[in-house]
């Protein structure tokens, strides 16, 4: 499957720089144009940038497989989480889509979903397109290790996550600027073994505190572990991929290895009961 | 120009990682520990009484305020503060400095 993106980006950057006369329609008294000065450019295919590539989140499957001793009873799911506000959750339908090949992808309710293995769809270098515009959602591996006490996460599940997450190409953060960056100078290791890493996790309900408990050490994480560092103000908010899941948000610190994998976290919520029917974020 | 392009990132970057994350106000915890009560102290009586300090604030309506009180060492007390729409305070949860906290 061939995709010029940066053809298309090209012409994207060429078509902003234009003035704004340029892109209206043509005065009528303007003389037709010989066909022979016309430049024909054919786009066989262009993959929405933010789609998710299917080679890229089979990688972060394999690294699953490489680094499951951080979780060895876990299986692992990719989720779909809410990025705009107006985004409707519910009936999400998913496809692995290549060139001559597209494969149906079940989505449970809670919009959680396993990505099968398909060795043609790996060859056409497919997509993983879901039936929403893009942009209004955001993605994340699932690892959790079955039998854990109810709110709370174990944090070598958490390290899984980040690089799986981290080898698929799943943080959706919108700014150009932001992926070029990403793609640039990020590798998994360095963002899930650095305290600089900022790779952000979303929990169920609105958070209040995050504690972690390992044998006899307990701790509470820092006022900036929480709502993406407090930092971001109404102008960054749709640039993170935490825009609408901001009182969700935290960072655990997975790269400090004085915390075990089997290291608890637990939470405190807003609201001290659930909804009675839990919702999906 | 890659390098350029490069050094751009890395200015970018660094300034990400090494912006400090803004202080909350520092308070005296036992004046605190008299004055907020939650259900029912309000914001406009933290603001008379403690002045403002670093917020969050969520699409709900929900705030999240950070004070802080001197402890030891340097170091500092969090005092944390959940307030609801009305801008009454429902939780509040203090976090003592850890031995394994990054010096100040």
């Amino acid at each position: 499957m061939r995709r010029p993106v940066s053809r298309i980006i090209l012409a994207a950057l060429l078509g902003a720089a234009l003035p704004a006369r340029a892109q209206t329609a043509p005065d009528a008294s303007q003389q037709p144009t010989p066909a022979a000065d016309i430049q024909t450019v054919t786009v066989t295919y262009t993959r929405n940038p933010v789609d998710k590539s299917y080679r890229k989140m089979i990688r972060g499957m394999e690294r699953f497989a490489r680094e499951h001793a951080l979780a060895p009873q876990a299986a692992l799911r990719f989720r779909l989480l809410p990025r705009t506000p107006t985004v409707d959750m519910h009936g999400i339908t998913l496809r692995v889509i290549g060139d001559h090949i597209g494969v149906p992808v079940t989505v449970a309710p809670d919009n959680s979903f396993v990505l099968p293995r398909n060795e043609q769809a790996l060859q056409e270098d497919a997509a993983v397109v879901a039936n929403r515009k893009t942009t209004s959602m955001t993605w994340r591996a699932q690892v959790v290790t079955p039998g854990l006490p109810p709110g709370t996460r174990r944090l070598g599940d958490l390290r899984l996550e980040c690089l799986v997450g981290m080898e698929a190409g799943l943080v959706s953060n919108s700014s150009p600027l932001f992926g070029w960056i990403s793609n640039a100078l990020t590798s998994p290791e360095q963002v899930c073994n650095s305290p600089d890493g900022n790779f952000l996790f979303f929990t169920e309900r609105p958070v209040f505190s995050v504690t972690l408990r390992a044998g006899d050490r307990s701790e509470i994480l820092p006022f900036r572990f929480l709502y993406a560092g407090g930092e971001q103000t109404r102008d960054m908010l749709p640039f993170c991929d935490c825009q609408v899941l901001l009182d969700r948000t935290y960072y655990a610190p997975i790269w400090d290895r004085s915390w075990p994998d089997d290291t608890l976290v637990s939470f405190d919520y807003m609201d001290d009961a659930p909804p009675p029917q839990e919702t999906t974020p | 120009m890659k390098r350029a392009r490069l050094l751009l990132a890395f200015a970018v970057l660094s300034g990400c990682a090494t912006r400090a994350p803004e202080p909350g106000t520092s308070v005296a915890e036992a004046r605190f520990d008299t004055l907020v009560v939650p259900g029912r102290t309000t914001r406009a009586e933290l603001l008379a009484a403690f002045g403002p300090t670093k917020t969050v604030k969520f699409d709900a309506g929900m705030e999240a305020w950070l004070y802080t009180s001197p402890a030891a060492a340097g170091r500092s007390t969090e005092l944390v503060l959940l307030l609801d729409r009305d801008g009454i305070v429902r939780k509040l949860r203090k976090r003592p400095p850890y031995p394994t906290d990054p010096a100040p």
